[in-house]
């Protein structure tokens, strides 16, 4: 099919988004193209911001504006737990539920030789940075719970335990509000695995 | 089980397929290169979401179409499932009574198949891999635990072998980081391992009941589990961890060398064998073929045993391949108890009662008509 190349050009930009088929982008193609002139600009140029101006908290690797993020300047957090996690939508995750007031160390993923990515990769060097800071008392692992988030969860205790801080990891396991009777084998394993006593 | 009804589009050289089969036995005759195999493959494809043959799914689409469907009805006691396999131009998609099923270690299982063909003799002649594939595929289909499994410890050998590549030219990788690798193939191997020992004994003592009948009393079948790790039966998971671990350390150097994982179930066999003398080597083709056959006819018990039903028993060309007494054992042991698709080339060989019994089909060039 013929398209002038302006609109060849965005349909291409929203292919590289996840999730997003030819179709779809054509179809977001089509809706911007009746979109308001002012609108397009706004959105066009918070594209561009996005870019320009998020910056990477220099101690927890979070997205932010400045160069320290919210999280690590609010004086009534607990420095004294640092919660690992992947990546920043784990984080905006954990602050929904308004159960955790400690900090956050935000890895960028998982070690995987798969997809060529070491600790080095990782902002691991800056997490054993802090953890030399003696305020940490507590290490959460909250990596993913599949085999690379677990890996990474493992190798991460056993490369702080020269610091002598006390290491957690999360428990998973059954969905709250799932019936037992519906919950697949290997989840029910999972969750007997991390039982705890009460 | 029964699979009551059965519904292809685009698969293979069929294009179009709307079967109401609730009946017990059916019979499809044909030609070589009409369809006949490919019907049954469309229906061990619903049931584990992969083909016994095919390299690729895609090789199942017809050819000159993006997409194929196989539809299903299926019936155990009065437990009625819907099932769907799409083939896409990449992937496939399942959906399970409407609802699409995300993970295969949630769906293997709904519709145990047991599949028999000429080329199971390889069960007995052929190398390890043709016996570890067989023990998955029917160990997965009584237990989603063990598919969960296997799907991990495929992802960590990949994971483990390009580390241990990296290590080999002096990467930067952390020896740590292959210790905790280590660690998680260890605990792995350990529940694919019980799993598999626990299967084959069960396994063993219908096998070995099935080809004393069918050899009338004159050969007793052994099963025997061939670790690449010495650890047995009788060992406790602590003591299987500790060998493991022990046995890794020993072949260290020689895998970063390699730069590949050596030891594991991914490394297993078992042996098929008669007063210690090993089928594989010592049989006959004769006793060859009935080690294959009491093995597939021990699976189909070792299914009802876990799962309360009968698999559907596919029979791909076999009757013709089996001698009188070999070919009545199989028919009785199935009877009025096993729904079976069985496919042959012409009906002589297959005897009047069984003939009476089958609905009978015509395969001519991807179409199915009823006789
Ligand atoms: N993707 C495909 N599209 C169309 N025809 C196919 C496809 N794959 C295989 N075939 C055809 O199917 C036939 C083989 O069918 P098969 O079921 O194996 O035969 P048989 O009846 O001997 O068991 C061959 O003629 C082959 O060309
Ligand atoms: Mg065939
Ligand atoms: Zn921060």
């Amino acid at each position: 099919m013929y398209l002038p190349e302006p609109i060849v050009n965005l349909i291409d930009g929203f292919q590289r988004l996840p999730g997003i088929g030819a179709k779809t982008a054509q179809r977001l193609a089509f809706t911007i193209l009746k979109m308001d002139d002012e609108d397009v600009a706004d959105f066009a140029q918070a594209l561009i911001q996005v870019k320009r101006d998020l910056k990477i908290c220099t101690v927890c690797q979070n997205i932010s504006d400045q160069d320290i993020c919210d999280i690590c300047q609010d004086k009534s957090r607990d420095t004294s737990i640092i919660c690992v996690i992947q990546e920043t939508k784990d984080l905006i995750a954990m602050e929904r539920t308004r159960e955790f007031n400690g900090l956050y160390h935000v890895l960028g993923g998982a070690i995987s030789p798969i997809e060529g990515i070491g600790p080095e990769q990782l902002k691991i060097p800056s997490l054993l940075e802090r953890l030399s800071d003696e305020k940490v008392k507590e290490l959460i692992l909250a990596t993913n719970p599949n085999m690379e988030g677990e890996a990474t969860a493992m190798y991460l205790s056993r490369l702080v335990k020269p610091f002598g801080i006390k290491v957690t990891r999360i428990a998973h396991g059954l969905p709250v509000g799932g019936d037992l009777e519906y919950a697949d084998e290997v989840t029910l394993t999972k969750a007997l695995e991390g039982r705890r006593e009460v | 089980m029964h699979v009551t009804s059965l519904q292809l589009q685009q698969f293979r050289n069929i294009p179009e397929l709307d079967l109401s089969c609730p009946e017990d036995l059916h019979l499809f005759v044909g030609a070589n290169a009409q369809g006949k195999t490919n019907l049954l493959e469309s229906l061990y494809m619903i049931s584990l979401g992969k083909s016994h043959r095919a390299r690729s799914l895609q090789e199942c689409i017809r050819f000159g179409e993006q997409t194929a469907m196989i539809r299903t009805r299926t019936e155990a006691r009065s437990k009625k499932n819907r099932l769907e396999l799409k083939l896409l131009p990449k992937g496939r998609k399942i959906k399970k009574n409407g609802l699409e099923v995300a993970k295969l270690s949630q769906y293997i299982g709904t519709l145990p198949v047991v599949l028999f063909a000429p080329e199971d003799l390889q069960l007995v002649k052929g190398g390890p891999q043709v016996r570890r594939k067989f023990l998955d595929v029917e160990i997965g289909q009584i237990s989603p635990a063990y598919v969960h499994h296997l799907t991990q410890l495929k992802n960590l050998l990949k994971e483990r072998n390009q580390l241990l590549k990296n290590l080999s030219k002096n990467n930067t990788f952390p020896l740590t980081f292959l210790d905790v690798l280590d660690e998680q193939l260890i605990e792995l191997s350990v529940s694919i391992w019980r799993k598999r020992i626990e299967s084959l004994a069960r396994l063993q003592e219908w096998a070995e009941e099935i080809h004393l009948s069918i050899t009338k009393g004159e050969e007793r079948l052994r099963i025997e589990y061939i670790p690449s790790v010495p650890i047995h039966a009788q060992m406790s998971e602590q003591d299987m961890k500790h060998v493991m671990l022990k046995s890794l350390e020993k072949v260290r150097k020689k895998e970063i060398i390699l730069g590949n994982t050596l030891l594991g179930p991914h490394r297993d066999d078992f042996s098929l064998q008669q007063n210690k003398l090993d089928y594989h080597t010592f049989g006959s083709q004769g006793q060859q073929r009935t080690a294959a056959l009491s093995l597939k006819l021990a699976e189909l018990q070792l299914v009802k045993e876990a799962k309360g039903n009968f698999p559907v028993l596919l029979l791909d060309d076999v009757l013709s391949e089996l001698d009188d007494s070999r070919k009545t054992h199989l028919l009785e042991s199935i009877r009025g108890r096993v729904q079976t698709f069985v496919t042959a080339t012409g009906l002589d060989g297959i005897d009047l009662q069984t003939q009476k019994q089958a609905v009978v089909y015509h395969v001519k060039n991807g179409h199915v008509t009823r006789a």
